[in-house]
């Protein structure tokens, strides 16, 4: 499994970030200007443009030796959106991406920290620990940052889910953003994030957002995908790099991910 | 519905509408035209260029596109001229794109087209 690499400082690009999603729409008009139209989902495209600076010999290796190892635009590999929610349906843990154990319960339409109602409460009505977990494929290897807002009527805890890390953090009745961050010692090809609640506890949850870098950024919503995309390529078959000094390089190189390849 | 800023405004500054008839118009020898509608109103398009995104916006705007496929679907659009609601508009392009300079500092560009009902 090839994976885009991190920087050293665990981001996976640098400012600035372009990114482009395409569709592809076929539309019959009519010569009064109706019109009728046909979706073509599996069409879609989306690509970003990465530009490097000031990298060191360690990150320009790993690049290159990504860029090798797939050949060009010839091999997929996973790319981590940096500037995404790695996390699908991040405001409807209802959807079968979610992975609740039994009896937890969880109600929507919860008002939540930014003046909507899309939070959850989410209850543990059982003597038992329960999770609420979302698995992506994507290295565990890497730097994660795992961000969510949560409060509680009770004074309770929450525990923060990411792989094999647990952090409990405490909560109260105003919303508080928590985070969980760091790399773990894990080679396994997926990552589980989430929540786990104590015996008993009922907290409220909104904008669960795992990022691949070491810090939280502002809360992405999404949808139906996350920021996982493990058929993305490079779209040309050349690297260039260049030395602006001793272990200083930059490059800039397009990725794209099209899901009918 | 077409997702708004957090101040609530769905534009900024330079904001571009533009009004499109279709006109047929046959010549004849002596130059003389005779000229017919071809379309039984005028149609709305907005240009709507957006600057000083931060993140959230910019995902909104992402998951609005997403979700309606590009031009594919419909939404009711607010002309922020006047206040009329256009209850059948698309996406103009089937393509979504922007730019992140910094934290806070996001950039794209959507124009909507008002539907022929």
């Amino acid at each position: 499994m090839y994976y885009f690499p991190q920087l050293s400082s665990g981001a996976t690009g640098q400012f600035p970030i372009t990114r482009q999603r395409s569709a592809r729409t076929v539309i019959n008009q009519s010569c009064q200007g109706y019109q009728v139209k046909l979706a073509d989902p599996a069409a879609a495209v989306t690509a970003w443009h990465l530009s490097f600076e000031e990298i060191d010999d360690q990150e320009l290796a790993a690049l290159e030796a990504l860029f090798q190892s797939v050949e060009g635009r010839l091999t997929p590999f996973t790319f981590l959106d940096p500037v995404d929610n790695l996390l699908a349906w991040s405001e409807q843990q209802e959807q079968a991406v979610w992975q609740a154990d039994p009896l937890l319960t969880l109600a929507g339409g919860v008002p939540d920290p930014m003046g909507g109602t899309a939070a959850y409460q989410v209850g543990n009505p059982t003597a038992a620990t329960l999770m609420l977990q979302q698995a992506i494929d994507a290295p565990a290897s890497l730097d994660y940052c795992l961000s969510l807002y949560a409060c509680s009527d009770q004074s309770t805890q929450v525990w923060l889910v990411r792989g094999s890390a647990t952090a409990a953090q405490a909560i109260g009745p105003q919303w508080t953003r928590l985070t969980s961050a760091g790399q773990l010692p894990d080679s396994a090809g997926s990552i589980s994030f989430g929540i786990a609640l104590d015996p008993g506890a009922t907290v409220n949850v909104f904008g669960i957002q795992a990022e691949a870098q070491t810090t939280a950024s502002i809360y992405k919503q999404t949808s139906e995908t996350g920021g996982v995309y493990p058929n993305a390529r490079f779209r040309d078959d050349t690297l260039t790099i260049t030395t602006v000094g001793p272990s200083r390089y930059s490059c800039e190189l397009d990725i794209v991910n099209v899901e009918y390849l | 519905m077409f997702p708004t800023l957090k101040t609530g405004a769905a534009m900024q500054y330079p904001a571009k509408r533009t009004l499109q008839f279709n006109t047929d118009t046959i010549r004849f020898l002596d130059g003389t035209e005779q000229r017919f509608r071809e379309n039984p109103s005028v149609l709305h398009r907005w240009t709507i260029q957006l600057d000083l995104l931060d993140e959230s916006e910019l995902a909104t705007l992402d998951q609005f596109f997403v979700s309606d496929q590009g031009r594919f679907g419909s939404f009711s659009f607010t002309d922020p001229w006047d206040g009329t609601v256009y209850p059948n508009c698309s996406l103009a392009a089937d393509t979504f794109g922007f730019q992140l300079k910094a934290e806070m500092r996001g950039k794209t560009t959507l124009t909507v087209c008002q539907n022929r009902t």
